[in-house]
């Protein structure tokens, strides 16, 4: 019996150092020459999801075949819901393509640390100032990732609906407090004018409400284990949500309501959405999945007046999307993936995103147009104002601790919304599990 | 006669008779024959699945992130663990899911066995009928019944109102009732599964001892406690360890129905050890809960293993 | 006699409810594959489509690649619950009849492994199969699901409630042990082998994880695989998912309604008064 165990074990350790033992690219053909410059053709190959519904992979790679024919781009594709695990599992095998796509800010520093993203900072450093979202990939003072798009969250409104109910148009001066007296306004406007549509449509997410809260409170941070300044946040919309003027999270989640038919069927006056929605909102009314009407976006609602008013710049959140290097990757090709992350952070790859609808990095006027100029996007000036001019925060911090702490935070959020626990318990409890979770 | 070897019922690993010589040789044939049956299962069977099993349980004593090495770190991931409020939350959870889907199901599934093991008309269909919750998509399943759930508007909580029940649970919204809403949806989900399996063992219930019980003048109950119930014991057992371990491992029910949620009121080991994994990276710590969550399905077993032994001495 | 009557209609009625529970979300799976995607979600919930929309399925069929799908799930599915009812059966017979050093505890290993969430080895186990070259094949798939402690496990129990005096009595007429699974024991569990066919069958038609680890190239999908992947190209298209899960249902829903024949009671009379 004893022989068998360590036997056992002894198999075990093999296994595991068979396992683990560091899983170069099996294919490392470099001559040793330290040539970095790509002579011949190269193929990179990259990571993407949804191909054909997300056209930004395809764009991006023949916009760059076409500035540098050597170089052919062969795109991957993963499932969007499985990403992470997908090329967790290939990074671990040494399976995974040349360029590594972040979908999440979360994960990259886990990533970092486990040795599987290449030093970028050369190519950062060559950047224009207009790039949104690098810091997101900074660790210790060197960067991971190049990102290449810059999603940021604004408020969605339906103008017909608001010209039902007789309320003004957002005009970029709001607050939370504005936003929710609008809300209940519309509600009851549009109940007179024999609608029943509501006020306004929060998703069940944790992100559309937590990441305006760490967004714009001052000092704020979800690594510090301090969670107090979410306590307004949810009060206001509790209120909302009791005097009618949203609908509840437990509906939302047992009837599996989409945000997307919540505003495009004209369900809700109003949405605080990321500005992904923007195409999607084009492409529905197009096919039919969603009504036809008149719309835009006004900048988030703020916490206090410093920082409303067209005058200012408003403060908001979102994650950006990045290429980051494969540290595996064959050192012939190392040069052209550079080369390749610089184009899709520049305006020109900008340009050719924003025709697609897709929020680019880089959000210069020039590109502005491009995007503005896209049939059946809104044409008036705040939807313009909200989408160049704004303080962009970070929802998830490049930390180890992060991926843990917005799962603490996804509990306190449903707990909340569910009105299982009252506000401040939950958040009480919250903190206690930081503490002994995540720790400071 | 511990020379004549038969392979009679399972029995406990224990000290063996000692033998003679031949009886030796013989035991060695035997030894042989056993293995040439299992060896076609084994290989594939201790390749694919028993050696990263094993590696897990080296990985549980590790901080291994998946990538690069895996640094030894004794039982640290075992003593965090005594500590971690969330995992006693998920390990209560499944316990609770355990405890209440184990006997439910397996009375259900006995009960819609025997029911539907006779020859009457349309039992074909409604045998398929009761296995199609388990063919069903989970999306949709997971759909369906929130919406039955819905506190303001579902079916369940108006049919409630209608019998006087004011304000009905709110079911997957209400951290008090998400577990039993679960719970109905898993066992009505499973019932037909098992219902298969005792439908093949009903199969072995040979028909004379229930003519010989009836000529004897035993009634349905107690031809039922006395024929059926011995005849399908091995079927049992093994429903029963099925079941366990089914309801421990409970996950991608929950996952679509409520998340764990709302707050931590339906959070699983399973479901914990996904976070800890892939949600953290903290793959070592993920497999010191894996080893947990194995050795209470193991301890159960062998509980059940010896409980049948006893019963069918 | 009235009361008699009045008890079976109480039945039939009980029974059809009972059965319109069992079908519920079946029934709503087909109503939502035939509606816009936007009419899915309604409060309050509309039962029936209006109107009727076809064009999720012609979408599905003109645009997926329906018959390589179904060609590797149908291949999968044989090759697998082929290999997993023999190598089973036959392990089983180990198992169940015959005694050796060290069966229980193997026995309880393979009972183990199933104890053990797949997620948590998921990793070891890709790096294993990269290793030995069989990612991306179907291969992966057959290694995957072929050789589990399931269909051991099954078998086993059923070998076991079949008489000890039958062994015997083949025994003392000259058949050896290999005869006696293979004329005795195996014609003796058809139910058993039907239903670890049938269940063998529906885990891996259904199966979405492994094919979605392990499967990388379109022409190796599954249906499942497949289906979600192609559905998934339009964010939450859940006409288009219910739709892709009516497709995969129905095939297994036809060969469980074949399937559930072997069950009739008295197909396994022994012969031997117990």
């Amino acid at each position: 019996m004893k022989r068998n165990t360590s036997a056992a074990i002894g198999l075990a350790a093999v296994a595991a150092m068979a396992l683990t033992a560091c899983s170069g690219g099996g294919d490392d053909d470099s001559t040793g020459g330290g040539a970095t410059e790509a002579a011949g053709p190269v193929t990179l190959t990259v990571s993407g999801w949804s191909l054909k519904t997300t056209p930004e992979f395809q764009t991006l790679a023949d916009a760059f075949h076409a500035k540098d024919p050597n170089v052919t781009i062969e795109l991957k594709e993963y499932d969007p819901a499985q990403y992470t695990t997908l090329i967790t599992a290939d990074l671990a095998a040494g399976t995974a393509p040349d360029i590594v796509t972040q979908k999440e800010v979360k994960n990259v520093s886990v990533f970092q640390t486990g040795g599987q993203l290449m030093d970028v900072s050369d190519v950062v450093s060559k950047l224009s100032k207009d790039v949104n979202g690098t810091s997101s990939y900074e660790i210790d003072g060197k960067y991971y990732g190049v990102p290449y798009r810059q999603d940021s969250w604004m408020l969605f409104y339906n103008k017909d609906l608001f010209d039902k109910a007789g309320v003004a148009y957002p005009d970029g001066s709001w607050t939370w407090d504005d936003y929710a007296q609008a809300a209940r306004d519309l509600t009851t406007g549009l109940k007179a004018a024999g609608s029943d549509a509501l006020g306004t449509y929060q998703h069940s997410w944790q992100s559309t409400l937590q990441g305006f809260a760490s967004a714009q409170t001052p000092d704020a941070d979800i690594l510090s284990g301090d969670f107090e300044y979410f306590a307004p946040y949810y009060d206001r919309v509790l209120k909302l949500v009791a005097d009618g003027a949203q609908v509840d999270q437990g509906t939302i989640t047992t009837n599996t309501l989409t945000y997307q038919a919540q505003f495009g069927k004209q369900k809700a006056a109003m949405m605080p959405m990321g500005s992904w929605y923007v195409a999607t909102l084009i492409a529905q009314a197009k096919s039919g999945d969603a009504d036809t009407f008149s719309w835009g976006f006004a900048p988030a609602p703020q916490l206090d007046k410093s920082t409303t008013g067209t005058d200012k710049t408003p403060v908001t959140f979102g994650d950006p999307t990045a290429f980051a290097i494969n540290a595996n990757i064959d050192k012939d090709k190392v040069a052209a993936a550079k080369e390749f992350l610089a184009f899709a952070a520049s305006e020109e790859a900008g340009q050719a995103l924003a025709k697609i609808g897709i929020t680019p990095a880089t959000t210069t006027d020039a590109v502005a147009q491009t995007y503005f100029a896209v049939d059946g996007a809104p044409t008036d000036d705040l939807s313009k104002f909200a989408w160049t001019t704004h303080k962009t925060n970070p929802e998830n911090p490049t930390s180890s601790k992060t991926a843990a702490t917005q799962t603490i935070l996804n509990d306190m959020h449903t707990a909340i919304m569910t009105g299982s626990t009252p506000v401040d318990q939950a958040i009480k409890d919250a903190q206690d599990r930081f503490k002994s979770e995540v720790g400071s | 006669m511990a020379t004549v070897v038969t392979g009679d019922r399972i029995h406990a690993p224990g000290v063996a008779p000692r033998r003679s010589r031949p009886g030796r040789r013989l035991a060695l044939r035997n030894t042989l024959i056993g293995w040439t049956f299992i060896l076609p299962n084994f290989v594939g069977f201790a390749l694919l699945t028993l050696v990263p099993v094993v590696t897990l349980f080296y990985m549980s004593f590790t901080s291994w992130n998946v990538f690069g090495t895996a640094p030894w770190v004794g039982l640290d991931n075992y003593t965090r663990l005594l500590s971690d409020k969330s995992f006693h939350t998920a390990l209560l959870n499944t316990l609770y899911y355990a405890v209440v889907h184990i006997p439910v199901t397996l009375v259900a599934s006995l009960a819609l066995a025997l029911w539907l093991n006779r020859k009457m008309r349309g039992v074909a269909f409604f045998r398929t009928v009761a296995f199609f919750p388990y063919i069903t998509s989970i999306v949709a399943i997971a759909v369906v019944w929130n919406m039955l759930f819905s506190p303001k508007y579902g079916p369940i909580n108006q049919f409630l109102g209608l019998l006087g029940v004011e304000n009905g649970p709110g079911w997957t919204t209400s951290a008090t009732w998400s577990m039993p809403a679960v719970l109905i949806v898993g066992t009505w989900r499973e019932m037909g599964y098992y219902m298969l399996l005792f439908l093949a063992g009903l199969q072995t219930v040979p028909a004379e001892l229930h003519e010989a019980a009836r000529v004897d003048g035993a009634g349905p109950w107690q031809r039922f406690w006395n024929v059926t119930i011995p005849c399908l014991r091995p079927t049992t057992f093994f429903v029963t360890v099925m079941l366990t371990i089914g309801s421990f491992k409970v996950f991608d029910l929950i996952l679509v129905m409520t998340n764990g949620g709302p707050g931590q009121s339906t959070l699983v080991l399973s479901q914990y050890i996904f976070q800890k994994g892939f949600g953290e990276f903290q793959f070592g710590y993920a497999s010191a809960i894996s080893v947990v969550l194995f050795l209470i399905c193991i301890l159960v077993t062998i509980f059940q293993f010896l409980w049948n032994k006893r019963r069918e001495a | 006699m009235g009361v008699r009557i009045a008890g079976k209609t109480v039945g039939v009625v009980f029974l059809v409810v009972a059965a319109a529970a069992m079908l519920l979300p079946f029934f709503w799976m087909v109503v939502s594959s035939l509606k816009h995607n936007n009419d899915v979600f309604t409060i309050p919930v509309q039962w029936l489509p209006d109107p009727v929309v076809w064009h999720n399925y012609v979408e599905i069929w003109q645009r997926s690649d329906m018959t390589t799908w179904l060609r590797n799930t149908l291949l999968l599915a044989v090759v697998v619950t082929v290999l997993q009812v023999f190598t089973g059966s036959f392990a089983a017979y180990g198992f169940a009849r015959m005694r050796f050093p060290g069966r229980d505890v193997l026995f309880l290993a393979y009972i183990g492994t199933m104890a053990v969430p797949w997620q948590s080895y998921m990793i070891p186990q890709f790096v294993l199969m990269s290793k030995i070259h069989l990612n991306d094949t179907l291969w992966a798939i057959v290694a995957l699901q072929a050789f589990g402690a399931f269909g051991v496990f099954l078998m086993k129990q059923y070998f076991e409630s079949v008489p000890e005096s039958l062994n015997e009595a083949a025994r003392i007429d000259g058949l050896s042990e290999y005869g006696i699974w293979r004329r005795i024991m195996m014609p003796l569990s058809v139910p058993a082998i039907a239903s670890l066919t049938l269940l063998t069958f529906v885990n891996t038609w259904n199966d979405y994880l492994g094919p979605l680890i392990y499967l990388r190239s379109a022409q190796n999908w599954t249906i499942q695989l497949g289906l979600k992947t192609f559905i998934s190209q339009y964010d939450a298209e859940y006409a288009l998912i219910m739709t892709g899960s009516v497709l995969s249902v129905l095939p297994i829903a036809v060969i469980f309604m074949l399937g559930q024949r072997y069950f009739v009671e008295g197909i396994a009379s022994t012969g031997v008064k117990g």
